[in-house]
């Protein structure tokens, strides 16, 4: 890593799309043996500029060099040719088809015109290996947890024997642990000359790697600097425009009220032995590694995939809802973790997906925009939670993540839950569109309602719930008040000592 | 291992063998129809040859469709290029010997050129590919009708051998089916572009971003389709010494080869399936249509019981799955 | 993979769009449709006058039923491709029972809408809870009816339809006030249209069709009953089809293959009306245009004498373009 010219360099590139100039003039560089870290609210262009880099997009104007030679890529295949690999922020993994098969994608080997799969096997098998994997490489991809496809995806980036790697976001599904793994992984790999970009939303990553921070705003580069002329809170604000302090909201004065959902020896194929009580005015978290049961018990909570053995109560009535319509019918409502799966209708209007959950209930033959719908009250609502569009009538997929979010929980307002569960609240959701959802999460709940977050955003739950249940293995293991240690929380999460843990995470 | 992983797992039951079950069923249904109708002598190597020889027509057409219902796409359009291709041989023939070739030439690059704008409509103007091919496939059957009302020309002799010849008691279109099954196979599992076809079926977003050209290769599967008709289409025409353009029609092969695709265990969504469930699914058409013959079901009880068959084999494997379906 | 970015807040969340954009925002189906009438009126001139137009639409009605019929399978994400037979079953099996005798009229009907509520609940039981897809379970249908169709009659039409079974596709009034002539498959077809769009445009059932096309995982997260929403949608689409095979005995007559080919025609139509396939997108309005469109367009190439085998590669020709004129639009406006 020396002060010698750069691996590659993009130059005032454009790029605009209907509507919107994602990328407005935008310059970036990053030399061999760089961790060059990508900052940015949602909407930024991170992921654009990295998309035109990877051939994915044609830049409008601007120009992009690769070891000095200008290069022009039309499609995916000429910027891989070129020695650039992209781990996308979607994971694009092929679930019929096995783990060597996923990593050689594109690249399979050949011998006297067969594909070689021995060679696939045992390339897979060593690339694995690098990231202390022990992932069987003819195991099909659907077998996979996330984590484990998250690793399968990194070793397809590698495979290629990259030049350039670019990272977007490559922990978001990882729990600390794997985590601690890969950044070990990305210094090998700038030891080896290879130039990385690193785009993440979680500062302590940030800064425990990079070399160089980029910000960029609304389409612009705004900064560069060496890491070590900068801190997180400049960053933030530069992404943000105000400072990290009044970002969680203030926890209440009073002590919650009654019991508003309370859970006794629930249990399914996945859970056992949930006990669990949130009150009314509390916002109660749910932690642990990937994989836990976090997201299973959200779902058995409002009976999406219920429970099958225990018992339930929902303020004072006794009901365990075998089904998602019995559980809105009783008072709650799911937030799901990935909205575009489960959560939008997206060729929808923000409207229609804003009276999705009050016409799931109403009956067939009553008017869609009528009384009983509470068509009237939607905008209201909508416009409450401030959910940023052209109009109402606007299809809800050319919304940012942050606004798809918030119409997704005015949904829910719309139906006056007793409790609201969220699946990973603010996944994929910009800085600025975090903190408001946190205020409508602490308004609802000192309402006089309940709120239950699964969370896998540590210091989202332990800034923003007044208790954490931390789970392992599809039990709880313990709870801890609001704003305990990290540490804490991860002992129980992992079962590990606290020391031990923390020595992963340091440099 | 994490609970959800763990529970997952022990939860996940072994990959049905698709094809194996088919065949079974297939054996199983003759040999008990032939044995409870007395028509044993049924179940000698005429009696199988003679089932397979049946569905040869159908076996080549989809054939081709598994290639691009693997690919994420459909063909609505092979039932009219198999009369054209039916047609345009015994047309351009006309009984002459020294026209065969040529005329097998002309079918074939007709046929290419047809898939080629069934994939360029596809992949590049982005249109529906069962509107596409639909348009196609109507547009095909118009310009045929218009010129042709009724058999047009003759196929030689020698061309007939096609549809005729043997080698031993196997008649030359099973060799050719079997033969063709086995090339489709070994593409499809041994080579980068069947490798790439899956990918390209099973998540066009991360093939392409894994840098593979998906438009290339989904035009390459209409292609290797619209070959496989037009084969079928030139077989046909050997078989019928002559060529009409309702050939394609009353064979019904478009509906019937995308069901024989998926009762073989082929998705419509694509990424997943493969030429020997095809088959298995054709083998099983074959063998109920010559049990129900043996049973002496009339022709239109058969039509009800095929759309039975349909729905039942599908249904079969297909309530497993999980969440909603289109 | 269209990147999306928080637009800047506006003081109002509503925006008016200028006159011309909206011009330029009005479904294609529309202009191919008044271009195709223009053509047919320039063609033929008594096509202005009252019995050119009512002719024209007592035969489009049964397309146009049968699309805005389908239309609710189409936009829930499926396909019914069993329509075309069901009419060929509802003309034969009315022909069989009535056998020319006008008292048997009233209940032979009530007895194809019965059929066509069986078939479609089975369909809609079939793709809903054995998670057959929609193609594989209509298409199985569609072979189904058409052998029971052939197998009932013995492979030949029996029987005559009487007038007063007739007079739905062939009755025509004159004479009345203010119109000259108004056929009755016309009020059917205003009637049925009428309906169809309250229950798309006017209710929840609506509404939940165009999300659950959409996003199925969604919908039922949010308390849709996915299940029942799609049954309903191919009821809808087959007593459509029943509607349509009424009337189309009436002038058509009685055949074997009455309905073939009609299934594939509606779809064609509610393409062309601007509906999506796979789902999440279509009016009854579009499907309506679209479904006249169609019929313009083979009215017009009968005018011009092109001989019936071209008028499908027009069809053919029709549907492309169409379509790809639409997601052009789309890509383009991205809206």
């Amino acid at each position: 890593m020396t002060g010698a010219a750069p691996r590659f360099e993009m130059r005032g590139i454009r790029k605009a799309f209907p509507g919107v100039m994602a990328l407005d003039g935008v310059s970036f560089a990053c030399r061999a043996g760089e961790i060059h870290a990508l900052c940015g609210e949602n909407g930024a262009g991170k992921s654009t500029l990295m998309k035109v880099l990877g051939g994915v997009y044609a830049p409008d104007a601007g120009e992009i060099l690769v070891d000095g030679a200008a290069a022009r890529f039309a499609h995916p295949a000429a910027a891989r040719a070129a020695g650039i690999s992209i781990i996308h922020q979607e994971l694009s993994l092929l679930p019929d088809r096995t783990v060597a098969e996923n990593i050689h994608l594109g690249i399979e080997p050949v011998r006297r015109f067969r594909l070689d799969r021995a060679a696939m096997r045992a390339g897979a098998r060593s690339l694995l290996a690098r990231l202390s994997s022990e992932i069987d490489p003819d195991a099909p991809a659907r077998d996979l947890t996330i984590a484990e496809q998250q690793t399968v995806e990194i070793a397809k980036a590698l495979a290629v024997d990259a030049r350039i790697l670019v990272m977007d976001e490559p922990t978001a599904a990882l729990d600390d642990v794997e985590a601690a793994r890969l950044l070990q992984l990305v210094r090998g790999l700038k030891d080896a000359g290879v130039a990385v970009v690193y785009i993440s939303h979680r500062m302590p990553e940030v800064f425990a790697i990079a070399d160089t921070v980029t910000v960029l705003k609304d389409g612009r580069h705004v900064a560069t600097r060496p890491r070590a002329e900068t801190e997180a809170d400049e960053v933030v604000r530069l992404m943000v425009g105000r400072p990290l302090s009044d970002y969680y909201p203030p926890r209440p004065a009073e002590p919650p009220g009654d019991p508003v959902l309370r859970v006794e020896g629930g249990g399914n194929a996945v859970l056992a032995d949930i006990d669990l009580m949130v009150r009314r005015g509390e916002i109660v978290a749910v932690a642990g590694l990937e994989g836990s049961g976090k997201t299973a018990l959200a779902r058995a909570v409002v009976g999406a995939d219920p429970f099958l053995t225990g018992r339930m109560w929902i303020g004072a009535e006794e009901e365990r809802p075998t089904s998602i319509r019995v559980g809105i019918a009783h008072g709650l409502g799911l937030v799901p973790e990935d909205r575009k799966r489960d959560g939008l209708a997206l060729m929808q209007s923000v409207r229609d997906n804003g009276l999705l959950a009050r016409r799931g209930l109403a009956g067939l033959l009553a008017r869609p925009l009528g009384h009983a719908v509470g068509a009237d009250a939607i905008d209201g609502i909508l416009a409450a939670v401030d959910v940023r569009a052209v109009s109402w009538e606007q299809e809800i997929r050319l919304l940012s993540g942050g606004n798809q979010q918030k119409a997704i929980l005015a949904r829910w307002l719309a139906c006056d839950p007793q409790l609201l569960v969220f699946a990973e609240p603010t996944r994929g959701v910009d800085v600025a569109a975090k903190a408001a959802i946190y205020r409508l999460m602490r308004d609802f709940a000192g309402r006089g309602r309940g709120i239950l977050v699964a969370t896998s955003d540590l210091p989202e739950a332990l800034g923003l719930a007044d208790r954490i249940l931390v789970m392992r293995a599809g039990r709880i293991v313990g709870e801890r008040p609001g704003g305990a240690t990290e540490e804490e929380v991860m002992a129980l999460a992992t079962g590990h000592r606290s020391d031990a843990v923390a020595a992963l995470g340091a440099a | 291992m994490s609970a959800i992983a763990a529970a997952g797992r022990s939860r996940r039951r072994a990959e049905l063998p698709v094809p194996a079950i088919l065949i079974a069923a297939s054996v199983t249904g003759f040999t008990v129809t032939a044995l409870a109708t007395g028509q044993s002598a049924q179940l000698s190597a005429d009696g199988v040859i003679a089932v397979l020889e049946r569905v040869v027509a159908l076996g080549l057409v989809a054939l081709g469709q598994t290639f691009v219902i693997l690919a994420r796409s459909i063909d609505l359009s092979v039932a009219n290029l198999v009369s054209v291709g039916a047609v345009m041989a015994s047309w351009l023939m006309q009984g002459d010997p020294a026209m065969m070739l040529p005329a097998v030439a002309a079918v074939l690059a007709i046929s290419a050129v047809v898939g080629a704008i069934n994939g360029l409509l596809v992949t590049r103007f982005e249109i529906n590919p069962l509107i596409a091919t639909l348009g196609v496939g109507l547009v095909l059957q118009g310009l045929l009708s218009a010129s042709f009302q009724n058999f047009a020309g003759a196929v030689p002799e020698s061309f007939q051998v096609l549809a005729y010849g043997q080698v031993g008691p196997v008649p030359y279109p099973v060799i050719g089916l079997f033969v063709l099954a086995g090339c489709a196979a070994f593409v499809l599992r041994s080579t980068r572009f069947g490798a790439h076809l899956y990918a390209t079926g099973g998540n066009p977003d991360g093939a392409r971003l894994a840098g593979i050209r998906t438009h290339r290769v989904t035009l390459a599967a209409h292609v290797i389709c619209s070959l496989a008709a037009g084969l079928t289409g030139l077989y046909l025409a050997s078989r019928l010494r002559s060529g009409a353009p309702w050939v394609g029609r009353d064979g019904i092969y478009d509906l019937e080869s995308i069901a024989v695709v998926v009762i073989g265990g082929t998705i419509l969504a694509g990424g997943r399936g493969g030429v020997w469930g095809t088959l298995a699914g054709v083998i099983l058409f074959g063998a109920l249509d010559a049990a129900f013959t043996m049973i002496g079901i009339d022709a239109f009880v058969k039509q009800v019981l095929r759309g039975g068959i349909v729905i039942a084999a599908v249904a079969a494997y297909a309530y497993r799955t999980k969440g909603h379906v289109a | 993979m269209i990147e999306t970015t928080e637009p800047r807040p506006r003081t109002t969340p509503r925006v008016v769009p200028s006159p011309l954009r909206r011009l330029a925002a009005i479904r294609p189906a529309y202009w191919v449709l008044i271009a195709l009438l223009v053509a047919i009126a320039a063609t033929s001139p008594a096509f202005l006058e009252p019995q050119g137009y009512m002719n024209f639409l007592r035969r489009a009605a049964p397309l146009v039923i049968l699309a805005a019929g389908q239309l609710f399978v189409i936009v829930a994400g499926g396909f019914d491709l069993s329509v075309g037979s069901l009419i060929t079953l509802v003309v034969m099996a009315s022909s069989l029972l009535i056998q020319g005798d006008p008292a048997q009229t009233w209940w032979v009907i009530a007895l194809v809408y019965g059929i066509g509520l069986a078939v479609g609940l089975f369909n809609g039981l079939v793709v809903s809870w054995l998670k057959v897809p929609s193609i594989i379970t209509t298409l199985g249908m569609l072979l189904a009816l058409k052998g029971i169709a052939l197998a009932w009659s013995g492979g030949s039409p029996q029987g005559y339809l009487p007038d007063n079974f007739r007079d739905f596709g062939r009755l025509t009034w004159r004479g009345l006030p203010g119109i000259d002539l108004l056929p009755l498959a016309v009020v059917v077809m205003v009637a049925a249209v009428a309906l169809l769009w309250w229950l798309m445009h006017g209710t929840v059932l609506g509404r939940l069709l165009l999300a659950v096309g959409d996003n199925p995982r969604a919908a039922e997260l949010a308390g849709a009953r996915v299940r029942l929403v799609r049954t309903i949608a191919f009821v809808v689409s087959a007593l459509s089809a029943v509607t349509a095979g009424i009337l189309l005995g009436g002038f058509a007559g009685v055949s074997t293959n009455v309905g073939d080919g009609y299934e594939l025609q509606a779809i064609a139509a509610i393409v062309i009306g601007g509906a999506q396939l796979l789902g999440g997108r279509g009016t009854v309005p579009g499907a309506v245009a679209g479904a006249l469109s169609l019929s313009a367009l083979f009215t017009l190439l009968n005018l011009i004498g092109l001989p019936k085998p071209l008028r499908d590669a027009a069809q053919g020709l029709i549907l492309i373009v169409a379509v790809g004129w639409s997601v052009r639009r789309r890509r383009r406006g991205g809206a």
